[in-house]
């Protein structure tokens, strides 16, 4: 059996939510369509187990831009989105911070959307080091938070496999 | 002062001036004064000599030579056709014309070829009602080819979830693409995004893109959208062709798309549907626009005509089918006047039977069967009352011989295949029939038996006893 859903991608200009994309999924667009529209679609496959067996779920990934130019976009882009990815940079806070925005917008669009929240760019912080900030407001969003770091192919399998097992569930 | 210098600079040192001999000394002198006079323009000259060079060199560099020159030769071009115009284009058109005569007579031709195969291929009946609904409504036979020499196909048809932009089915002609899901999807970010940057309304949205010589037709419902890729000019009626259909999967599917999770095996019922869209669509199959007033009456006309004509050649068949028909010709007066005298004298006839069958009657009797009469004249009179003609049909081509044998002579005769016949009598395998010829009146004579065809028994009293084949 072969589920698909949208899933939508939401963090500030060059948190690396395209990173994230294009080292794991399945490309056939170039990442100028996020310049020009505002958006990318790709897809990543995932075999997600369930209590009645174990289903293929396909991830219909929207790349979302993170500029302020198609803010006035984002909200279709957003409608009908089963579950959405907030992806943050560790080391600027201000990205961190966005997240309450994004969180905000996509309730807005499609309520009840699953979400999970990617600190992204941890190579960057000492080993074992978290970004306090960043996991307040995902327990303050009741959303689970996953490190990353699409550099070093870090922590990205589970992202999208905690997101699977949300949206499939 | 160049003048000067440039004389002693080219004298030989040991030659004398018209002033006379100079001393060494003096020579010196003067070569030192030359050398620091002439310095600067002696390094000059070796600098312009440099540069010569390397400019000599430069051009007969053709692509060095043409890289420089484009710029200039560009804007210099540009000037001049904006300076005069029709000189360029006199200029030009020996070239750019026949460029274009010869790309339009090939497009031309490419037409002509498809309209002939077309015109080759129109010849069936299915063709013909074509030509003869396009005719009613208006549009002539080379309208009619024209129009199917430029074909329209639907090649791709994605069904998409409005809200999701899931591809929830997709058809193609040939392979369908791998990623029709990842096109879907990018459909709907493209179609939102016009929508959002220049839709006016909430109604508008994307309804065409046009890709070269293909165009993605979009037609909505409240849940889903239909994107068909085409090829060529659609026939008038094929967006409410697609309008109709996507309205119809959405109504059919409603509790499911209502409840749409993104499972692959929503709306299998779709597809049929959406494979009907796939096939080649011509103008005239589709749906037209509803006729004028004019035109109706036109119509109607012309299918009173049309049957009126039919009830003319039919009554006309039967008339002519009436006045040829052999039977009423065939009344060979089969009267019920029994003969019950035995006849006087041997018929000519080869059997004796039939003799009551034709006497006595007004009618000549059949031409004397001389070749093979029988031997003996009949001794036992046929007392049984005349039997009715035996009518029947011949059942292929058969020669006429002048008596039931085939080494009779021939009469040179031809009963044709159908044609109706009187057997007036019977001899083993051979049959004594009678026919009548349009324009050459009746004609008697022996075919085999098997030629012939009858719905009823031939009566003994026609068969000539003990004639075996």
């Amino acid at each position: 059996m072969t589920i698909s859903k949208k899933v939508c991608l939401l963090g500030d200009f060059a948190v690396g939510k395209t990173s994230l994309v294009r080292r794991f999924v399945y490309d056939r667009f170039d990442d100028r369509y996020i310049s020009t529209i505002g958006v990318k679609v790709s897809r990543k496959s995932l075999v997600v187990p369930r209590p009645g067996g174990p289903i293929d779920l396909v991830l219909m990934l929207w790349d979302l831009a993170g500029s302020e130019e198609f803010s006035t976009m984002r909200a279709s882009y957003l409608r009908g989105a089963a579950g959405a990815i907030l992806v943050c940079d560790v080391t600027r806070p201000e990205t961190v911070e966005a997240l309450i925005a994004y969180r905000e917008q996509i309730e807005a669009a499609s309520a009840g959307t699953a979400v999970v929240i990617a600190a992204n760019k941890i190579d960057r912080l000492p080993p074992g080091a978290r970004c306090a900030r960043a996991d307040a407001i995902a327990e303050a969003l009741g959303a689970p938070l996953v490190y990353t770091s699409a550099r070093d192919s870090v922590g990205v399998e589970a992202l999208f496999r905690e997101l699977g097992a949300r949206v499939s569930g | 002062m160049s003048g000067t210098s440039a004389t002693p600079d080219a004298m030989p040192d040991s030659e004398t001036t018209q002033e006379g001999p100079c001393a060494p000394d003096e020579l010196r002198a003067l070569d030192e004064l030359r050398m620091i006079l002439l310095a600067r323009d002696r390094a000059s000259v070796v600098e312009l000599k440099s540069a010569l060079d390397a400019l000599q060199g430069r051009l007969d560099d053709d692509e060095w030579l043409a890289r420089a020159v484009a710029p200039i030769l560009s804007e210099a071009l540009r000037l001049k056709i904006r300076d005069a115009r029709d000189e360029m284009i006199e200029a030009l058109y020996p070239i750019i014309g026949q460029t274009v005569v010869r790309a339009v007579a090939e497009a031309v031709r490419d037409l002509a070829r498809s309209v002939d195969a077309q015109m080759r291929a129109t010849i069936g009946p299915r063709q013909l009602w074509r030509r003869l609904r396009a005719r009613v409504r208006g549009v002539d036979s080379g309208a009619l080819a024209l129009r199917d020499a430029l074909p329209f196909s639907v090649s791709q048809v994605f069904l998409i979830h409005q809200e999701t932009g899931l591809l929830l089915r997709h058809v193609a002609l040939g392979a369908a693409d791998a990623d029709s899901d990842l096109i879907g999807a990018m459909l709907t970010a493209i179609r939102d995004f016009t929508s959002d940057a220049f839709g006016r309304g909430s109604q508008e949205d994307l309804d065409e893109i046009q890709v070269g010589d293909r165009r993605i037709l979009i037609e909505a419902a409240q849940t889903v959208y239909l994107a068909a890729v085409v090829e060529g000019v659609e026939p008038v009626g094929f967006r409410a062709t697609l309008r109709e259909a996507v309205i119809a999967i959405a109504q059919a599917n409603a509790p499911a798309l209502r409840a749409y999770d993104g499972g692959s095996a929503a709306l299998d019922a779709a597809e049929p549907l959406m494979r009907t869209l796939l096939a080649s669509v011509s103008g005239v199959d589709a749906p037209a626009p509803r006729l004028s007033r004019g035109q109706q009456w036109a119509a109607g006309t012309l299918l009173v005509a049309a049957l009126v004509c039919c009830a003319a050649t039919y009554g006309a068949g039967r008339l002519i089918w009436v006045a040829t028909r052999p039977t009423p010709a065939m009344a060979l007066t089969p009267t019920a006047t029994a003969s019950a005298t035995p006849t006087a004298i041997p018929t000519a006839a080869p059997t004796t039977a039939p003799t009551a069958t034709l006497a006595p009657t007004d009618t000549p009797p059949p031409a004397p069967q001389t070749s093979a009469p029988t031997s003996a004249p009949t001794s036992a009179p046929t007392s049984a009352p005349t039997a009715g003609p035996v009518t029947g049909a011949m059942t292929g081509n058969a020669f006429v011989h002048e008596g039931p044998s085939l080494t009779a002579p021939r009469t040179g005769l031809i009963v044709r295949l159908g044609q109706p016949v009187e057997i007036r009598a019977v001899s083993g395998d051979w049959a004594q029939v009678r026919w009548i010829v349009i324009g050459e009146g009746e004609q008697t004579g022996w075919v085999q038996l098997a030629w012939v065809a009858t719905l009823h028994m031939v009566p003994d009293a026609i068969i000539t006893p003990g004639a075996e084949p």
